[in-house]
C-alpha cells in the first residue's frame, strides 16, 4: 500500500511537472524547423504562472458547469496519469491500470470540456464543442481498436502489466508493436489536437477546434485547462514511449532506479516531442471531411496487427 | 536455436514494415512520397531476401536481393523522379470508384480473406507459420497493388500500383512458390521497359487514361498535318 501511495504521488507529480516542458519542446522544435527562434523552452511554465495570477471573469450566461469543468477535467486526467507508470512499475496487486478505464477517463474529460464549451452560449464555444464531438465519434472506434490490438498482443488489459511485458522482452518478440506504435502516434496527434487534425495555436474560426472550447475560460481556470491538455499529451506520449522503447523504466521502487527512470523518460519524451514538432511542420492542416482517411490508417494498422498475431 | 528465433523475429519485423508501406501507398497523394515509399518497400523486400538467404543459404535469394536493390531501389525510383520533373502535377487527387478511405477498408477486408484462405490451405502446404505469414502478406500486397491500379486515375500512380503488385508477387515467391531466378530477371526487365516507356510517353503521363488517348490522337493529327 505504501509503495502504491509513493507510486501514485511520484507518478502524478512527475507527469504534471514535465507536461508544460513537453508543450514547450514541441513548440520550440516546430519553430526551429520552420526557421524561427520560437518561444523559450520553459514558456509553458511562465504562461501557467501568469494565468494563475489573473482574475477570473465569467460571462453572466454561464452555469456551474463552466466553473466546475476545469477541476473535473484535470481530475480525470490526473487519474489517468496515475494509470500510466513512468517513474517505476508498481507491483501487480496494488496498481489499477485497466486500459478500458483509462480510455473512459480521457473521454469523460473531453465530455466535460465540450460541455463547458457549450455552456457560455457563445458561437465559437458551441462550434468547437460540436467539431470536437464529431471528431471524437470518428476517432473513438480507432482508439478502442488500437487499445484492443495492444491488449491482444500483450495478453493483458492492465497498462502496467503491458509495460512489464515489453520491458522483459525485446521489440523483436513483438514485431506488431511497430504497427501499434504507428496507430498510437496517430491517436496521439488526434487526441492532442495537433496538425493535420487541428491547430493548437490558431484562433481562426475556420480551423479552431480545441481552442474554441477554452475561449470563455479565464485566469487560473484557463491555467488548469492548459495544464490538463499538457498532462493528456504527456500521458499519451508515455504510453507510446513505454510500449515501443521501454528502456530505463524502473521495475522496482529504489531511489537510483526512480532517478534513472525519470531521466530516461524525460529524454525519450523530448525526443518524441521533437518528432511531433517535425511531423507537424511537414504536414498541412487536412480538410475536416478528409480526416477519416488519416484515422483509417490507424484502424488498418490495428486490424492488421490482430490478424498478424493470429498468424505468427 | 536461439539465433534461428532471432532471425524469424527479424523477418516478422520486416513483414510488418512491408504492410505499413503498402498502407501508405494506398493513402498517399503526393507523388514524391509515393516514389520514396515504393523505394523503401523494395529495400525492405531486399532485406527479407537477405534474411532468408542467411537462413536457407539459397544463392538465388542473394541474387534476388542484389537485383531488387539495383533495379527497384535505385534505377526505377530514379527514372520516376526524372519523370516528375517533366510532369506539371505533383499530387494525385483523382480516384475511380474508391477513395483512399474505401481502399484502406477494402484492403483490411482483403487481408482477412487472404488470411482465411491460407488458414484453410496451411495443413496441405506443410510449411512453417512464418512462411504462411509471408505468403499471406505477399498475396495481400499484390491485391492491394491491384486496388491501386483500379482506384487511381492518373497513369503514373497506376504504374506505382503495378510495381507494388509485382513486389507482392516477389514476396510470395520468396516464401512459397520459389520462382526460378530467371523469371525474376525477366520481370525486372519488364518493369524497366514499363518505366522507360512511361518516360518516353511522359507528355501525357499527368493525365488520366481517357485524356491520354485524346492527347495521343492529337499528336497523331499533328503528325499528319
Amino acid at each position: 500500500m505504501a509503495e502504491y501511495l509513493l507510486y501514485a504521488v511520484l507518478n502524478i507529480g512527475f507527469i504534471t511537472a514535465i507536461s508544460p516542458l513537453m508543450l514547450g519542446a514541441v513548440k520550440k522544435v516546430k519553430a526551429l524547423s520552420q526557421g524561427r527562434i520560437g518561444p523559450p523552452l520553459l514558456q509553458g511554465y511562465y504562461n501557467l504562472a501568469k494565468l494563475l495570477k489573473k482574475e477570473i471573469i465569467y460571462s453572466p450566461n454561464t452555469s456551474f458547469i463552466m466553473r466546475l469543468a476545469p477541476y473535473i477535467n484535470i481530475g480525470f486526467l490526473l487519474a489517468a496519469a496515475a494509470m500510466v507508470p513512468v517513474v517505476f512499475l508498481p507491483s501487480a496487486e496494488g496498481a489499477p491500470g485497466n486500459v478500458i478505464l483509462f480510455l473512459y477517463l480521457l473521454v469523460s474529460a473531453k465530455f466535460f470540456m465540450a460541455l463547458a464549451g457549450l455552456d457560455a452560449g457563445s458561437t465559437f464555444g458551441g462550434m468547437g464543442s460540436s467539431r470536437e464531438m464529431s471528431l471524437s465519434a470518428i476517432i473513438e472506434p480507432v482508439t478502442i481498436t488500437s487499445a484492443a490490438a495492444l491488449a491482444f498482443v500483450l495478453k493483458t488489459t492492465d497498462i502496467s502489466e503491458m509495460f512489464a511485458a515489453v520491458l522483459g522482452a525485446s521489440l523483436a518478440q513483438y514485431p506488431t508493436l511497430i504497427l501499434i506504435g504507428m496507430s498510437l502516434f496517430i491517436v496521439l496527434i488526434v487526441e492532442t489536437a495537433r496538425i493535420p487534425v487541428d491547430n493548437p495555436e490558431t484562433h481562426l474560426e475556420l480551423t479552431m477546434v480545441h481552442e474554441a472550447m477554452l475561449l470563455e475560460q479565464t485566469g487560473p481556470k484557463l491555467a488548469l485547462m492548459e495544464l490538463s491538455y499538457g498532462v493528456k499529451q504527456t500521458v499519451l506520449m508515455a504510453i507510446l514511449i513505454n510500449i515501443i522503447f521501454p528502456w530505463g523504466l524502473a521495475a522496482e521502487a529504489t531511489l537510483p532506479a526512480i532517478a534513472v527512470s525519470m531521466l530516461s523518460f524525460g529524454l525519450k519524451a523530448l525526443a518524441l516531442a521533437a518528432v511531433i514538432g517535425v511531423f507537424e511542420s511537414l504536414m498541412a492542416k487536412i480538410r475536416l471531411f478528409r480526416l477519416p482517411s488519416f484515422f483509417m490508417l490507424a484502424l488498418f494498422f490495428s486490424f492488421v496487427t490482430i490478424v498478424f498475431e493470429l498468424l505468427a | 536455436m536461439n539465433e534461428l528465433i532471432i532471425g524469424d523475429d527479424f523477418i516478422k519485423i520486416l513483414l510488418v514494415l512491408v504492410l505499413g508501406s503498402a498502407a501508405l501507398i494506398i493513402t498517399q497523394r503526393s507523388l514524391v512520397s509515393l516514389f520514396s515509399i515504393y523505394a523503401a518497400q523494395s529495400a525492405i523486400l531486399a532485406a527479407v531476401a537477405l534474411a532468408l538467404f542467411t537462413r536457407e543459404g539459397t544463392a538465388s535469394l542473394l541474387f534476388m536481393a542484389v537485383l531488387t536493390v539495383a533495379s527497384k531501389v535505385i534505377i526505377i525510383p530514379f527514372f520516376l523522379r526524372r519523370l516528375l520533373a517533366v510532369m506539371p502535377i505533383k499530387r494525385d487527387l483523382e480516384f475511380h470508384y474508391l477513395t483512399p478511405i474505401g481502399s484502406i477498408i477494402l484492403s483490411t477486408g482483403l487481408f482477412f480473406v487472404v488470411y482465411q484462405a491460407f488458414s484453410a490451405l496451411s495443413p496441405a502446404l506443410e510449411v512453417s507459420r512464418l512462411f504462411i505469414l509471408g505468403a499471406v502478406i505477399g498475396v495481400s500486397l499484390a491485391l492491394m497493388g491491384m486496388m491501386v491500379i483500379m482506384s487511381r486515375r492518373k497513369v503514373i500512380t497506376k504504374i506505382i500500383g503495378y510495381l507494388s503488385m509485382e513486389n507482392g508477387v516477389l514476396l510470395f515467391s520468396m516464401f512459397i512458390a520459389e520462382m526460378p531466378f530467371i523469371i525474376e530477371v525477366l520481370i525486372i526487365v519488364d518493369l524497366l521497359m514499363i518505366i522507360v516507356l512511361s518516360a518516353v510517353l511522359a507528355f501525357g503521363i499527368d493525365s488520366s487514361v481517357e485524356a491520354f488517348h485524346k492527347r495521343l490522337n492529337q499528336l497523331g493529327l499533328d503528325f499528319e498535318d
